[in-house]
């Protein structure tokens, strides 16, 4: 029975495991914190996956935990960043003499994303992986007219930073 | 908003560059151990509930006893003794309810408060304790010094008030640097947790 409960959560897992990169690259800024993370993300997932009954997505428990994780028990003093300001100037999106143009902009939209606070980070992942307001309300616990004027004050942050 | 739906397209063509961890890598960092700060919280958490008390522990009795008798302390110790263990039973039946309300797959903000209402009780039982050691100090202070056994060792011109107010102000200290030493512990954990409830709580 918990062989196959661990087959399944394994495969789960496996499946969308790319969630997790994300949610580690935005909270995180170096290799082995991600991994750091990554692991606690993976230890706590496991724990709680036998209460998980299904009544939702397993990706949508997977963003909550994950979150969860990310913002509120997970501590390394290595791990970030908190709030530092981009260094880099401004971040063009229209314009770019390298050949890797979408890693070099990617890297850029996590820096600018790094400068936002833990809160803001979730509400511009969840904006970016295009979730629902009534999602994003119920994962943070706040109501969703709350939730909408938060997500527009970080897409108004995220703009700022990206192209001050 | 446009440019930020060009970010989004960025965003989405992520998706096969990430690295990806190995079944066998994800099997096994299913096993590690926790480091989560659940994890200290408890830890620490119990040495505070244990760490006011221990000086029970290390307590010579037979002297204690004596000390008690010899100053008439020894129902007045008892009837605190009893109270205060039944006080320390309720703080631990409550910490214990909050400890297990705390899930990982509760919303962000009702996991923060879990976690803060957890260490709230610790707090409080700090709180407690440091108030009845000044209760219990204060009264065996003011029996001693008013008891014959005490008054009769005494030179005869000494000054009482003086003993009383030197004694009062070295036991404040001790209580306010036990006051300080918590409060430094307890910043250290939540005050990132505290930081981003409030920014959850916030509604503009």
């Amino acid at each position: 029975m918990t062989k196959d409960l661990e087959t399944k959560f394994l495969s789960e897992l496996d499946k969308h495991q790319n969630i997790i990169h994300k949610v580690c690259r935005t909270y995180t800024n170096n290799d082995a914190a991600h991994k750091d993370l990554f692991q606690e993300i993976t230890i706590q997932l496991w724990n709680a996956y036998p209460k998980f009954r299904g009544d939702s997505k397993f990706s949508t428990w997977m963003y909550r935990v994950s979150f969860n994780t990310a913002i509120s028990l997970y501590r390394k003093t290595k791990r970030n960043i908190e709030t530092t300001p981009l260094i880099e100037n401004k971040v063009d999106f229209e314009y770019s003499e390298y050949n890797d143009k979408k890693d070099r902009q990617l890297d850029l939209l996590y820096k600018a994303i790094h400068s936002l606070n833990d809160i803001e980070k979730a509400l511009a992942l969840m904006y970016l992986e295009d979730k629902s307001y009534e999602e994003i309300a119920s994962t943070l616990g706040i109501t969703e007219i709350n939730a909408r004027v938060k997500m527009n004050r970080t897409k108004t942050k995220l703009k700022n930073i990206l192209n001050p | 908003m446009t440019q930020l739906e060009n970010i989004k397209d960025l965003w989405k063509q992520q998706e096969t560059e990430n690295i990806r961890y190995s079944k066998n890598e994800l099997q096994g960092m299913m096993v590690q151990r926790s480091s989560s700060v659940v994890k200290w919280i408890l830890i620490i958490s119990i040495l505070e509930f244990i760490l006011p008390n221990i000086i029970f522990l290390v307590t010579d009795f037979e002297a204690s006893r004596e000390f008690n008798e010899k100053y008439g302390l020894t129902n007045m110790v008892n009837v605190y003794l009893g109270i205060h263990i039944m006080i320390i039973l309720g703080f631990i039946y409550v910490f214990y309810r909050n400890y297990r309300n705390i899930s990982v797959d509760t919303s962000v903000k009702m996991l923060m408060h879990h976690i803060i209402t957890t260490r709230k009780t610790v707090k409080y039982y700090i709180y407690y304790n440091l108030t009845i050691a000044a209760v219990i100090g204060f009264h065996m202070f003011y029996e001693v010094f008013n008891s014959k056994a005490f008054l009769s060792t005494l030179p005869e011109k000494t000054n009482l008030a003086l003993i009383w107010i030197i004694s009062s102000v070295l036991f404040v200290l001790v209580l306010v640097l036990l006051w300080g030493i918590y409060k430094l512990v307890f910043g250290f954990f939540l005050k990132k947790l505290n930081r981003n409830y409030q920014e959850l709580e916030q509604v503009e």
